[in-house]
């Protein structure tokens, strides 16, 4: 057996037959593609403003924030990751007075890459900032380890960068679960893709025309890719067109979940804003919660209080409301005659639910009657001492 | 009482003695040191000295002096010499001169890894200086691993992860590969067969990338006492190393005992068992309150000797907790706190495998007991460099079982203590280890033409196959990684089999526990359905074992008897490479072959008569190797002559004699290569002895074997002739109960013929 049997042997394969070769032809550019769409698709694009996409993201913004300075990114790739996978095709698409222009980079073989690498070198260095789904994970990374295999600077990738994905996440990740882009296209900006190609094909389709020489494999993939690129740039004028407008979002929990996220932004009367709107919707309680919660953070404990006292009146939060009270008014306002009048409330208010035998219930139920007990402990001292100071001046002189 | 008083005590005892073959003192052994080399930076030497130490040993100097060479150097020192210094010395040397510098350390285990860390930590701790060390392995949380790539000065890592988690994402480590100016590869004689071959075309792919990114690394590699230390680092690095082999440390008296078990029946030769009898000697110290360790060759036997010492101190107060098993399999945090026990001196006693041969700091014990002979003197020289202080002197009892190469060391100790331990080999060459990695080393960086591999034959052959395959793709004279696969993610690099099983305890039916795992080629020997599995002298019963899922359900029982499974083995020629026809008419020949190894049934052995108490059947499915092999035919005239009983007796019997001939010579351990004899061979046609590598593509042995099949058959021979028993022993043949009363004779013949 030669090496070459043995190789086979090894490998467990019949051998394959061999594509034809590509010609030798002297460095050649990447295959460059584009698509124009009419400005009428993306109604309301350019009006997306600083201050809204500040609200989405901690990603600092360039001082002058222009719509149509907003590089839209997004790759194919062979694979999943490590450093043999390669992005074959990088599409760059961004909004201008007429349009919406996607520029796809395709390397019809791999010494095209980094002909690839320059264009999209060239293109990064003429915006101001990235916007990608996913691609503070997995295409930056990705285009950074490419940069640096093929020896170029990697400067170009240093600029602000929206992950979509990450602020999709943190509005829809409670209502939705799996938040794709696919998901979010059908389910958030009501097109739902028909005949698309799923992602997990892309690598062998591509591997295939490498293989053939046959184009019409990568139909499927560019259109697939410039259809991506198309929606991340509506996704991002609709989470804007949210921001704001809380008040027009249709689901109760979007609004609350969008409090939750400006919070995490650390935009906390934007987040009241939506926890106010919330309240009335499904996810009523918690928005109350979180909405006295951030009172309290900010340090207006009378407003979460008012809140608390809100949540009581309409029934919602169970003994939750009875003891942030009770807390307020012990530590607060030293109102011990209150605090305990919430406490006995919220104890009473368990009892109904004990028959569940939950031990987080009894876990709380143990906690009030300790509270329940200081506060008795705490009125007792008050009223000795008021005692003393009404009637115990006799006693004072006594002691003296 | 001490180590010096059992001694004297034991030598006053003709009754233990008539049994000893050789008590061998070997005399203490004072320090001998050298100064602090230059090279040192100031701080080191302040800490140092902070530390009491005014000077190091020869051995640490010397390597100190020739790493600031730019050597790659290679120490060779027994257990407890300090050898830590010779690589962490230089390595903390140059972070301190350039902050910027890196180290990667590579030890063969997480355990050890994290030993090492922690003596790291505590020098620089001392030092006050912003020196990050830090482990990455598996165990690593996802948030801490991105600080460890861009800030971590000395990167502990194992062979594993390199391979699969650091190589193949090395954009993510370009500050590491950029700086890169220590590589440390600590138990480098952990390194040989399958896990050699592939740590050595790590190394490949690692220097490739280091190439790539500009950095010119030099090694630093500690091997504990082997045959051919320079060989087998120069092997595993593909370049030339220094090797320091000089001893400074000091080291008290020592005493080493060959005991041989009594015979109990003259006529069959057969002698008391090593295990009743290590347990009375382990027992003997664990009264005398010398802290000692007992290797066993078995996990099997570990469990058995723990509850044997476990039963002996049980008391109320749970003393039976001063004894304690340690065999892989065992989780980590179990293992962790047996070493803190051995250390702090609260584990008296320690019944062990292999595992506590490594490196691991468990301290230096007071004795050790060899329960048989571990099959190769580098380890039966690891495992008795546990026992050995710096000051006091330190006993080593060497039991020897009834196998013959036991019986050989035990009555041939000249054997052991002048003989130069085994040969460390590896063939990074071996093409299924070398094409795994070759693709990994595409995916990683593309190969443009004319590229080597490290210094790989056959790059180009192999570059265009993989081309051919579609696995890789060519073109502007560079060969791009085209598909979709992550190739580091298809090898595991301890053996061919990736996936380890998990055994989980169901005996409380509320609460399901995961006891330990266990390789997939041991599995099928110790945790099929009925099989008694111990687990730190607790007997379990497999109840189901899911091969497909790598899942077995064990549940506590109490039964008198262990089981132990048969493997049955069955060959086929894949490739003939060489054959040669002797004037006799028989053939030799190499080439590679199919091992299908099957287990088909087991037997019901009860404790303490060993007596078989009954079978059981076993049904899984077989595992295959292809492997290289080499083997004799034997000439035709003289089966003709033979009786077909007589001849496979006295094949049997060769069979034996190369068991215990081959390991000796081709110096490496009985485990790594297989004898086995087949009267009408699917190879051959013919009556055939075959001896193959135990691994799967095989690490040359076979080759090696095959160039010196004349003088195996020789010694064979001589082994044979020599014996004084009458119709076979387990010394030569094999007992005449297995091979026949004509099994020796017949043996004789055949050898003679073949030599002849």
């Amino acid at each position: 057996m030669n090496l070459r049997d043995k190789l086979r042997a090894v490998g467990g394969s019949g051998g394959n037959q061999s594509r034809p070769r590509t010609p030798e032809t002297e460095k050649r550019d990447c295959q460059h593609l584009a698509v124009y769409r009419p400005l009428s698709e993306f109604p309301g694009a350019l009006e997306v403003r600083r201050e809204t996409v500040a609200r989405m993201s901690r990603t600092p913004l360039p001082e002058a924030f222009d719509p149509r300075r907003i590089l839209y990114l997004d790759t194919e790739t062979t694979g999943l990751g490590g450093s043999g996978t390669v992005a074959f095709l990088v599409g760059l698409g961004y909004l201008t007075d007429a349009g919406f222009e996607v520029h796809q980079f395709l390397m019809r073989d791999y010494d095209e890459e980094s002909a690839l690498l320059r264009n999209v070198e060239a293109g990064l260095n003429r915006f101001d900032m990235v916007c990608t789904f996913n691609g503070a994970t997995f295409d930056l990374p990705l285009l950074e380890s490419r940069f640096l295999m093929n020896r170029f600077q990697r400067d170009c990738l240093r600029k602000p960068h929206l992950d979509l994905l990450q602020v999709a996440r943190r509005l829809w990740r409670n209502r939705l679960g799996k938040c794709s882009l696919g998901r979010l296209e059908a389910l958030i900006l009501g097109q739902p893709r028909e005949d698309d190609l799923p992602g997990s094909e892309v690598p062998q389709r591509y591997f295939d025309y490498l293989k053939t020489g046959n184009a019409y494999l990568l139909e499927d993939i560019l259109r697939h890719n410039a259809q991506d690129i198309a929606s991340l740039c509506v996704l991002l004028t609709h989470m804007a067109d949210m921001y704001d407008h809380p008040e027009q979002i249709p689901y109760s929990e979007d609004v609350y979940a969008m409090g939750r996220a400006l919070e995490r932004m650390n935009h906390p009367e934007e987040a009241r804003k939506c926890y106010r709107l919330a309240r009335r919707g499904r996810m009523g309680t918690e928005a109350g919660q979180a909405l006295a919660h951030s009172y309290r953070r900010a340090g207006e404990r009378e407003a979460a209080a008012r809140v608390w006292r809100e949540m009581i009146a309409e029934r919602r939060g169970g003994a939750g409301p009875y003891i942030e009270l009770a807390k307020y008014l012990e530590h607060g306002r030293r109102d011990y005659a209150g605090a305990l009048e919430m406490t006995e409330r919220a104890i009473a208010l368990l009892s109904e639910a004990r028959l569940r035998q939950d031990a987080a219930v009894q876990e709380t139920e143990n906690a009030l009657q300790y509270r329940r007990r200081r506060l008795k402990k705490r009125l007792a001292s008050t009223r000795k001492k008021k005692e003393q100071k009404t009637d115990g001046t006799g006693n004072d002189v006594q002691g003296q | 009482m001490n180590v010096t008083q059992l001694a004297d005590q034991l030598r006053q005892d003709p009754r233990f003695m008539e049994n000893v073959t050789r008590w061998e003192v070997i005399p203490p052994r004072p320090a001998r040191t050298a100064d602090f080399p230059e090279s040192l930076d100031a701080r080191l030497r302040a800490v140092l000295a902070k530390r009491g130490i005014h000077a190091l040993y020869t051995h640490q100097a010397q390597s100190i002096s020739a790493t600031a060479r730019g050597e790659d150097v290679t120490v060779v020192t027994p257990t407890a010499s300090g050898k830590t210094m010779c690589y962490n010395l230089p390595v903390l040397s140059a972070i301190l001169e350039n902050p910027d510098a890196r180290a990667l350390y590579l030890f063969p285990t997480k355990a050890l890894s994290a030993d090492q860390v922690s003596e790291l930590y505590e020098m620089i701790e001392q030092m006050g200086v912003d020196i990050k060390t830090y482990t990455y392995d598996g165990d690593t949380p996802a948030a801490a691993r991105k600080a460890v790539r861009q800030a971590g000065h000395i990167v502990v890592t194992n062979p594993d992860m390199l391979h699969s988690g650091i190589l193949p994402h090395h954009t993510k480590w370009v500050k590491l590969f950029e700086n890169l100016q220590y590589i440390v590869i600590d138990e480098i004689h952990t390194y040989r067969g399958v896990f050699g071959s592939n740590l050595a075309n790590v190394l490949r792919r690692l220097m490739r990338l280091c190439d790539f990114y500009g950095s010119h690394p030099r090694f630093i590699l500690c091997s504990a006492t082997i045959a051919n230390p320079r060989e087998l680092a120069e092997t595993l690095i593909g370049r030339p190393v220094t090797l320091i082999d000089d001893n400074g440390a000091p080291m008290g008296e020592r005493h080493f005992v060959f005991y041989n078990p009594p015979v109990v029946n003259r006529q069959l030769g057969i002698r008391k068992g090593a295990i009743p009898v290590t347990r009375a000697i382990s027992g003997m110290l664990l009264k005398n309150g010398i802290q000692a360790i007992t290797f066993a060759r078995s996990r099997l036997t570990v469990e058995v000797l723990t509850r044997y010492l476990k039963d002996m101190v049980r008391d109320p107060l749970g003393n039976a907790g001063r004894v304690r098993g340690y065999r892989g399999g065992y989780l980590p945090t179990e293992r962790r706190e047996i070493e803190r026990g051995l250390r702090a001196g609260q584990v008296d006693a320690v019944v062990s495998t292999n595992a506590l041969e490594l490196g691991i700091d468990i301290g230096a014990l007071d004795a050790c007991v060899l329960c048989g002979y571990p099959g190769t003197i580098a380890s039966a020289w690891q495992q008795a460099g546990r026992a050995g202080r710096r000051q006091s002197a330190s006993i080593v009892f060497f039991i020897a079982s009834s196998a013959a190469i036991d019986q050989y060391i035990v009555t041939h100790p000249d054997y052991f203590l002048r003989q130069s331990p085994e040969n460390a080999l590896l063939n990074p060459d071996n093409l299924y280890i070398l094409m795994s990695h070759f693709k990994c080393a595409a995916f990683e960086l593309p190969f443009e033409d004319g590229d080597g591999f490290g210094n790989a034959p056959g790059t180009e052959e192999l570059l265009e196959y993989l081309d051919e395959e579609n696995i890789l793709h060519h073109v502007d004279g560079r060969y791009h990684w085209s598909s979709e696969d992550f190739p580091a993610s298809e090898i595991s690099l301890r053996s061919a089999a990736e996936e380890n099983f998990v055994i989980i305890d169901i005996t409380d039916p509320a609460r399901h526990r995961v006891v330990g795992e266990m390789d997939r080629f041991t599995a099928p020997m110790l945790l099929h359905e009925n099989a008694i599995y111990m687990h730190e002298g607790r007997q379990f019963q497999v109840e189901k074992l899911d091969f497909d899922a790598c899942k077995a359900f064990i549940r506590a029982v109490d039964t008198g008897y262990y089981t132990d499974a048969d493997l049955n083995i069955n060959l086929s020629l894949l490739d003939l490479e060489k054959e040669e026809r002797t004037e006799r008419g028989y053939r030799t020949a190499l080439g590679e072959i199919k091992v299908t190894a099957l287990v088909t049934m087991f037997k019901k052995i009860r404790f303490d008569t060993h007596e078989t108490l009954g079978f059981g059947h076993v049904r899984l499915p077989e595992t295959d190797m292809h492997t290289t092999a080499m083997w004799w035919t034997l000439p035709p005239d003289l089966v003709e002559k033979i009786p077909s009983d007589t001849l496979k007796n006295g094949m049997m019997g060769i069979a034996n004699l190369l068991r215990i001939v081959c390991p000796l010579y081709l110096m490496c351990s009985p485990q790594d290569i297989a004898v086995v004899y087949q009267v009408k061979s699917p190879i051959t046609g013919e009556p055939t002895l075959i001896l193959y590598d135990n691994c799967p593509g095989g690490v040359g042995l076979s080759q090696k074997a095959y160039g010196m099949r004349d003088m195996l058959l020789e010694k064979a021979l001589q082994v044979v002739n020599d014996c004084g028993c009458a119709y076979g022993c387990p010394s030569c043949v094999g007992p005449a109960g297995e091979v026949g009363q004509d099994g020796k004779p017949t043996a004789i013949r055949i050898l003679k013929e073949l030599i002849m």
